[in-house]
Parts: C-alpha cells; structure tokens; sequence
C-alpha cells in the first residue's frame, strides 16, 4: 500500500452502499466485502458506520430489507435498491462527478 | 409502497433478536473468511472485531432506528387500513342509497333538534352572565305576602352597613328614556337606574370614558348618563366623541360619561344607564313601606355562598327587630344571579331538552333497526370475508366505519339543519326569554353534537357487529340453513326496540297533548274584553315639559279627540295601561264610613286610570250604574268604578254604589279616590290563567299620569291607522316618541308566547316522534313479512284466506304496539307530573289526553302494518315455495 488509508468524506459511505446495491440484493456483509475490493483499501472503511447506513437508508426508503439464506445457507438480511433509491444513487453520483471533475480542473497545471 | 398483503409487525424484542442476528451473521462470515485465509481463529475473531468498529454503537443505533421503522410502518398501515375501510364504507353505502339517505336523515333530524334545541337551553340557562366572577353576584329578593321581591331606599343603606361577607349593593330599577336627537325620530328607550357602584359591583370596564363616580347618585350631581355599545353604535355611529357631550333625555341635558360594552344588557336588556337620585327623604324611614326597587349584591371572593346568604336573612332579622310593623312577615333571600334571571324557565327548557333527547333516542332506534335488517342481509358478505381471513375485530372495524361515516355525515347535515332551526326558534321565541336573541350555535353545542355522533357511530358499529358474530358464522355460509338462530334473535332485538320507540313516543305525545289541551283552555278563557279591532300605543310625557296636571289632561283630551276623529276609528280612548300588557299597579285602600283599620292591615287593589270610552273600546260590559263621563271633570264631584270581583271580594253584602273609596295616592296634596258610580265586568289584566284582580277605575281627567296609552276600536283591521294614530302624537308634540305599537290581539298573543313556545315545541316533537315510530313500526313488520314469505305461501297453500293473513300481520303490529303504548302510558303518568305545573284547566293524568294518544298510536299501527299486511295476503303460495 502506498499510503495511510483515508477517512471517508461526510455522506460518502451512503452513495457507495447504493453503488453497490445497484448489482442486485446482497446482505450487509456482501456489501462491506465489495466496497473494501473495489476501493483497495485506499477508504479506511469500518463496518459499523456501514450498517448504521444500511438501517437509515431503509428508514428513508431508499433500500428494502428482507430476511432471506446466505449462500452457505445462513439466515442474513438482504437489501435491494428501491425505484426511490435508484434515483437517489444517480443523483449523487452526478453530484460526486460533477464535484470531483471541478477539483482535477483546479488541480490540472494550467 | 404499496403491500398486498401486511408483514405482521415486529415487536421491541424481534427488534432487539433481528438486529443481533445481523450483526453476528456478519462477524461469523468475516472470522470464517480469515481462517479460511490461514489465521488461527481467535486472531480471526480479533481482526473482525477490529475491523468492523464501535459494534456497541451500532447496535444501539440501529435498534432505534428499526424501531422508528416500525412505527411508520404502522402508522401507515393503519391509514392504509382507515383508507381502504372507508373507501369500502362509502361503496358499500352508495350501493344501498335508501338505506343510506334514510339513516342520514333520520340522524340530521334527531341530532340537528337536538343541537338547535341544546344551543338555545345552553344561551339561555347554561352559558353564564357576561360578568367577571359571576357567580359571586347575588340578587337580594324580599317575599312578603301580597307583595313582590322588591326593596326600599332604606334596605340598600341597611346592608351596606351591616354586611360583611359582601363586596357591596347596588339598587337597579328600569328606567324609560324618550331621547331627542336633532334629524331624527324621537326614540323610545329602555334603560335602567342604578347605584353609582352598579359597574364596579359587575366588574365591568368602560368601553370608552369612564363610569358612574361616588356621588353622581346624589340629587344635586350633575346629570349623567352611560350609553350601551348597541346604542352607540345604532345612533351616534361608534363616535367616541360623544362622551362628554349632552344628550336631550326626558327633555332634560345628560351628558354622556361612558360606554359600556356590548353584552351588558342587564337589567333588563338596559340600552343605557342612569344613576338613581334618592332624595334625603327617600332614604328615611318613611319610605320603609314603599318598595320597587332590585337590589344586587357580590359576595366577596372566598366567602362561601352558604354564609353569604345565611347573613342575608340575619340581617332581615335584625331589621325587623327594629321595624316591626314594616318587616312584618317578609323574608330576605340571596339567589345567585343567574338563577334568578333564569327563574321559571328551568323547568320547562329542561323538558324540552328530554323532549328533544328522546326524539334523538327514537330516531337512533330506527336507525338501529335499519342496521339490524342490514347486518343479518349481509351475513353471508362477512362470513365470505372470514373465510377469507378477515379477523373479527377487522370486521367489527369495518362496520364501525360505516357506521361512524353514517352518523357523521347525519351530523353535518344535523348541524345544517339546526341553523336553520335556530333560526325559526329565536324567531317563535316569546319576548321574554332572556338572552334568546344572542343564543347560538356555539363551540360547547357543537362539542355535544360531536360527541352525540360519536357515540351513535360507535353504537351502531358494534350492535350488529355484535349480533352478527354472535351467531355461528359459519351457519350462515351454510345453504339453507340461513342462520335461523340468529335471525331468530335478531327479530326478537327488532321487536323490542320498536315496542320501546312506541313507548317513547307515547310520552312525548302525552306531554305534548296536555300542553296543547292546556293552551286551548287558556285560549277559551273569557278576558273579559274583545280583543279584536283594537290598537293600542304608548306615549310617555316628560315631566320636565308636563309639570302640572292640567297640561297633561289638555294634551290628553286633544290626543283622544284627534284619534276619535280619524277616517276609521270608531272609538278612541285613553289609560294607564291595557289589558294583559304586564303593567299593574296596586294600592291600598280605605273605604269612608267603614270601621278604622291599621295601615298595615288596609285591603289593597288594582288602580287604573281611563278615559270615559276606555269601556266602550274594550268591549268590557258595565253592569251596574253608568260609565265615565265627559262630565267627570277636575272640578266635578270625584267618582270611581270598580269591577266585578272587587264587589265579590269587599262589598259582597252591600250596594258599592254610593260608597266613596279613598286610596293611598296623594296627587298635589289631594287623597285620591272617589265616589263608587259603576260596576263593570271582570278584565283579565295580568295573565289569562291568573285570577281577575279587584280593580278600581278612576277618570283619567281627575287622575291624569305621563304614561298613556292610547286604545282606538276600529272598522278596518287595526294596523291600518297605524300611521295616521302615530301622526296624531307627532302634530300634538313632535319630541314624543310613539313605542309599544301593538293590536290587542298581539298582547293577548304576548301574553301566552311561553306557553304556545312550549306547546308548538313539544307538539313538533311529539309529531316527529309519531312518524318515527310509525316508519319504525312499518319496516320491522315489512321486514318480517318478506322473512316469512315461504311460511306465508305454506300457509295459503293449506287454505289460509287472504283476509286471515292481513289480519295475523296486522295483529302482530298492534300486539307490538300495544306493548309499547302500555309501557309508554305508565312513564307518562309519572312524566306528566313534571310539566303539571305549566298546566292550566288540565289534569297531568287528563283521561282524554291519555286515550287519546292510546287510540292515535292504535290507528297509526294499524296503518302502518297494513300495507305489509296486504302484500302478504297477496303471497302467491307457488311462487313463494319455489322461490326459496
């Protein structure tokens, strides 16, 4: 690793748990797999916050839980996008696009 | 989102379990996955703890936040529920718009009487006085026999000193104002005389200015006068510049110091207020005996009432120690103001109050039945919706939405109803009713209608409901069966709920014809005059322009001549007063020659002073001697005459002819009194169930006084002359206001308005509850018709005539009501005793009355089972076996 990982910007953590809803229902612990392989390690990324997400994106409908079996046949909670939490994924994501293309122009060299 | 179907609802501690699991679910995974990975197990357990941070936290959080889950959930899925249940409901009752518009409007016409009535009672009895602390403020009554509840100058004086429970008295008598304005008609108005601390004893703040100071109610202050905010409003358009400037009142200058604001109209709905002016005489002991004044008193904050009114009655005590003769047999008294005011009315409003309540019951009653008749058609609607997995509270639920949907449009349509009724209430109302005029539909009636709809709703919901489950539901599911155990049931619920609504209404008939009955009798009482063709209107001469007697006999005699001679009139007169227009006055008297008895002991009659024509104009037949003449001068000999019952009651062994009578009214230092020359017959002057006074006339030319009213008999209908009678007064004084304009007739009408007010209520009750109970009456025998039209159709297979079946149908709604009228009739031999005393001439278990009503309900029965009765006898026996 070539540095310290970072800690994650406020409001991050909820468009990343969306992103990764986007594949298709998964439990929490499916979720917290995939974002630490996706972002290699470079988010220093605890699962606490991870399921406080969870719970609070379900609470604003923007995920779906339900009981359901683990692929080694365990009960775990599933969770799945909602109409709600599609656009609310694409909304942020624009808005993290159109933020971090502004950030790389300022620190293009001119 | 919108389920099809409802998760059942997670609890606290599935919470608590659901949460644990997740978290432990993950943690197992994530040491499996490092172990798999080559670590020992506890290092694995030690990295995922690491890794998955503050777990403790998390929980917590998380149970809070599903817990808020939870709740929204439910909330939503209740108002997803309510939604859906009333969407049926409204479906359900647009399906069936028969039975929706009968039970709407059976319910608007119970709950809207009931709310106008209620509003009306509550204006007039319940809502109190406008006065801080009201219930503190006492009347202080006098009774003495012969007498009425007033006091003397001396009493006010008397309490002031000796009481101490009280913050102070006050004196008030009315007061009439004839105010002239420049551009505008001479008004007549009502106002009232008080203490100077009248406002302070109310507790009233001026509106603008100030209010009566210490002292102004001393003969020789300044005159003043307090304006009500009506007034100010009506005449010197809300100018708060009026206050300091003078007003021509009884063609004296008052200047106006104050207004009081709007609502303040006691006593007497007072429009202005002046301070009352006791001369030193006034206030000695001489006046102990004369008493026309109304005494007010507050008691002081946190004495109890109880000893307030015990210090009443020992200070009476105490002054009839000192002045034995004049306190002789009178008692004191303090009433709580409000109680006073509302006086007699309490009885009867209370009775209309029960009167309109159980037409609400009756009206309930059929309803009831209609949902009855309903709930067992649509057994088999709710044992599908079991079968389908709907709970029993579901369907309870369902119902009482329905029902509650029911009775709240009844109530809106109630409430629509009851402005209208308020309407023509207040406008039949008598006069007299304090504080009618401002009753309405306010925040506390509404309350009660609110609740009434509430508990209807609710009742309706479950009553069925009840019935419904109570039989097996699954029975009804059955073919053929048809639930017969519960309709069974149901009949017999049917059958006494419609023997009851007779019952009910048979004491309100009862009650309502013996008011009816006992208003007809006063209405064939004789008054002793003819009252038709007669107008009648008063003016009162100021005595400031009027000083002496001989300026008002000449305006007197100009004003009947002038009235006798226009177009129409064929005779005018003049008096002190009518005949049942509420004023009387009386006075003692001593007859010449007779053995000498003490003041205290001196028989007393009505005084009345008239024209020579008075008689004439009335129609009042003169029985013996001759009737005034134009001779009856001031100069002439003095002469009298007297009515029948005064002969009856002091002259019974002697010819009153001849005998002179001096009463207790000295006018410029002259006893007045006269030489008896007439009798006439008996005039019921005060009310006509009240017995004839002993009256004694005397020549209006002899004894003039400032207030006259003039009578004229007329060709035309009375009200024709009115203008031309009221131009007579403007050309002899144009200051004179002209009030109290009314026929003879509408005195008579005036003087029974409470009476007919109760009589018309109860009778539109008693009426309304009649239809009720016969529409009720006719849909359970309908009802039960159609149930047994498969027995009916057996019955004349095997021979039964047509005749006999109408008849057996016919029996079953007499039986039923027969049950009801016995019922009715026991209830309303105790009820009637209530209202006995607004009876006049009739027995409160008057026979004619009760069979009456008997006989009615008989008829009304029998019509309303009859044509059920012909449909039965109609039932063709094949088609009704079949047909099963």
């Amino acid at each position: 690793m070539a540095s310290e990982p970072m800690d994650l910007l406020q409001g991050t953590l909820d468009v990343l748990v969306l992103r990764a809803l986007r594949l298709g229902p998964m439990h929490g612990y499916a979720v917290s797999r995939w974002i630490r392989e996706r972002t290699d390690g470079v988010l220093e990324i605890e699962d606490a916050p991870l399921y406080k997400a969870l719970h609070r994106l379900e609470q604003a409908g923007h995920v779906a839980a339900e009981w359901g079996f683990s692929e080694n046949n365990r009960r775990a909670r599933f969770y799945r996008l909602t109409p709600d939490g599609r656009r609310q994924l694409k909304d942020e994501e624009a808005a993290w696009r159109r933020y971090a293309a502004a950030v790389f122009k300022v620190l293009e060299p001119a | 989102m919108r389920r099809f179907f409802q998760l059942p609802w997670r609890t606290r501690q599935q919470i608590r379990a659901d949460v644990d699991d997740e978290l432990s679910f993950h943690l197992d995974m994530r040491i499996d996955a490092l172990v798999a990975s080559g670590m020992s197990r506890d290092e694995a357990r030690a990295q995922a703890i690491r890794e998955f941070g503050d777990i403790d936290d998390a929980r917590r959080y998380i149970r809070a936040v599903d817990h808020d889950i939870e709740a929204a959930r439910r909330r939503s899925d209740y108002m997803n529920d309510l939604r859906s249940d009333i969407v049926y409901a409204v479906r359900k009752l647009r399906g069936s718009p028969m039975f929706t518009l009968t039970a709407v409007l059976t319910l608007a016409l119970g709950i809207g009487a009931n709310t106008a009535i209620f509003s009306v009672v509550n204006g007039v009895l319940l809502k109190p006085l406008p006065f801080p602390q009201q219930d503190r403020l006492v009347r202080i009554q006098f009774r003495q026999q012969g007498h009425g509840d007033a006091s003397t100058p001396p009493d006010l004086a008397d309490f002031r000193t000796r009481a101490r429970g009280f913050d102070g008295f006050s004196h008030f008598e009315g007061y009439t104002a004839n105010l002239v304005r420049e551009h505008a008609e001479p008004e007549r108005l009502v106002g009232a005389e008080v203490s100077a601390n009248w406002f302070s004893l109310l507790r009233v703040r001026p509106l603008h200015g100030r209010f009566f100071s210490v002292g102004e109610d001393s003969p020789s202050a300044p005159q003043v006068v307090v304006l009500s905010e009506p007034l100010w409003r009506r005449d010197f358009a809300a100018d708060p510049a009026i206050v300091g400037k003078q007003l021509q009142i009884n063609a004296q200058l008052m200047t106006v110091v104050g207004i009081a604001p709007d609502g303040q109209g006691y006593p007497m709905s007072a429009e202005l207020w002046v301070p009352t002016r006791f001369s030193a005489r006034d206030l000695s002991d001489a006046t102990r005996g004369a008493r026309w004044l109304g005494m007010l008193g507050r008691v002081k904050d946190g004495m109890p009432l109880e000893t307030a009114k015990a210090e009443v009655e020992g200070i009476e005590k105490q002054m009839e120690g000192l002045f034995p003769e004049q306190f002789k047999e009178r008692r004191a008294r303090a009433i709580q103001l409000q109680t006073a005011i509302v006086g007699d009315l309490q009885r009867p409003l209370y009775v209309i109050m029960a009167a309109v309540a159980v037409v609400l019951l009756i009206a309930c009653a059929n309803v009831a039945n209609l949902m009855l008749v309903r709930a067992t058609a649509r057994e088999s609607e709710m044992a599908i919706r079991t079968a389908l997995g709907a709970g029993r509270s579901r369907l309870v639920r369902q119902l009482v939405t329905e029902s509650m949907l029911l009775s709240i449009v009844g109530a809106a349509a109630g409430v629509a109803f009851a402005k209208w009724g308020m309407g023509v209430l207040i406008a039949m109302a008598p006069a007299d009713l304090p504080r009618v005029k401002t009753a309405a539909i306010d925040g506390t009636a509404l309350a009660v209608t609110a609740g009434a709809a509430l508990v209807i709703g609710l009742l309706f919901g479950v009553l069925p409901a009840v019935q419904t489950s109570a039989g097996d539901l699954a029975n009804a599911l059955r073919a053929g069966a048809r639930g017969a155990r519960t309709r069974r049931q149901a009949n017999r619920t049917k059958r006494f709920i419609v023997a009851a609504e007779v019952a009910l209404a048979v004491t309100l008939l009862t009650g309502a014809g013996l008011l009816i009955r006992s208003f007809r009798e006063l209405m064939a009482v004789n008054p002793g005059f003819q009252p038709d063709h007669i107008m009648t209107m008063r003016v009162l001469l100021p005595g400031k322009t009027y000083d002496t007697l001989p300026k008002i006999a000449s305006f007197a005699r100009q004003l009947e001549s002038r009235a006798a001679a226009l177009p129409g009139v064929r005779a005018a007169a003049l008096g002190n007063a009518v005949p049942l227009d509420g004023t009387s006055f009386w006075l003692t008297f001593v007859v010449r020659g007779s053995a000498p008895v003490r003041p205290s002991d001196q028989p007393s009659a009505s005084i009345r002073t008239v024209t020579p024509n008075y008689f004439t104009v009335l129609g009042t037949p003169l029985l013996r001697g001759r009737a005034f003449a134009a001779d009856d001068r001031v100069n002439a000999p003095r002469v009298a005459i007297v009515n029948q019952t005064f002969v009856k009651r002091f002259m019974a062994n002697e010819d009153p002819i001849g005998k002179y009578v001096e009463i207790g009214w000295t006018i410029d230092g002259v006893r007045q009194g006269g030489q008896i020359v007439g009798v006439v017959g008996d005039v019921r002057d005060d009310a006509l169930n009240a017995d004839v006074d002993p009256t004694f006339y005397l020549p209006f030319d002899q004894t003039p006084v400032e207030g006259i009213v003039i009578t004229a008999r007329t060709a035309a209908p009375p009200a024709s002359i009115t203008s031309a009678l009221r131009g007579v007064v403007r050309d002899l004084d144009p200051t004179l206001p002209v009030y109290d304009v009314q026929t003879m007739e509408q005195h008579v009408a005036a003087s029974v308005s409470r009476q007919r007010f109760y009589a018309t209520l109860l009778g539109v009750f008693a009426t309304v509850a009649l239809v009720l109970a016969a529409v009720g009456l006719y849909g359970v025998i309908a009802y039960a018709v159609s149930q047994r039209t498969h027995e009916l159709g057996v019955r004349v297979a095997l021979g039964a005539t047509g005749t006999r079946i109408s008849r057996m149908v016919i029996g079953e709604g007499v039986i039923l009501t027969a049950a009801g009228v016995l019922v009715g009739l026991v209830a309303s031999l105790g009820g009637a005793r209530i209202i006995a005393k607004l009876l006049y001439n009739v027995k409160s278990s008057d026979p004619v009355t009760f069979v009456g009503v008997a006989l009615l309900l008989g008829v009304v029965a029998a019509c309303a089972s009859y044509i059920p009765a012909r449909r039965a006898a109609r039932v063709d026996p094949l088609v009704a076996m079949r047909g099963d």
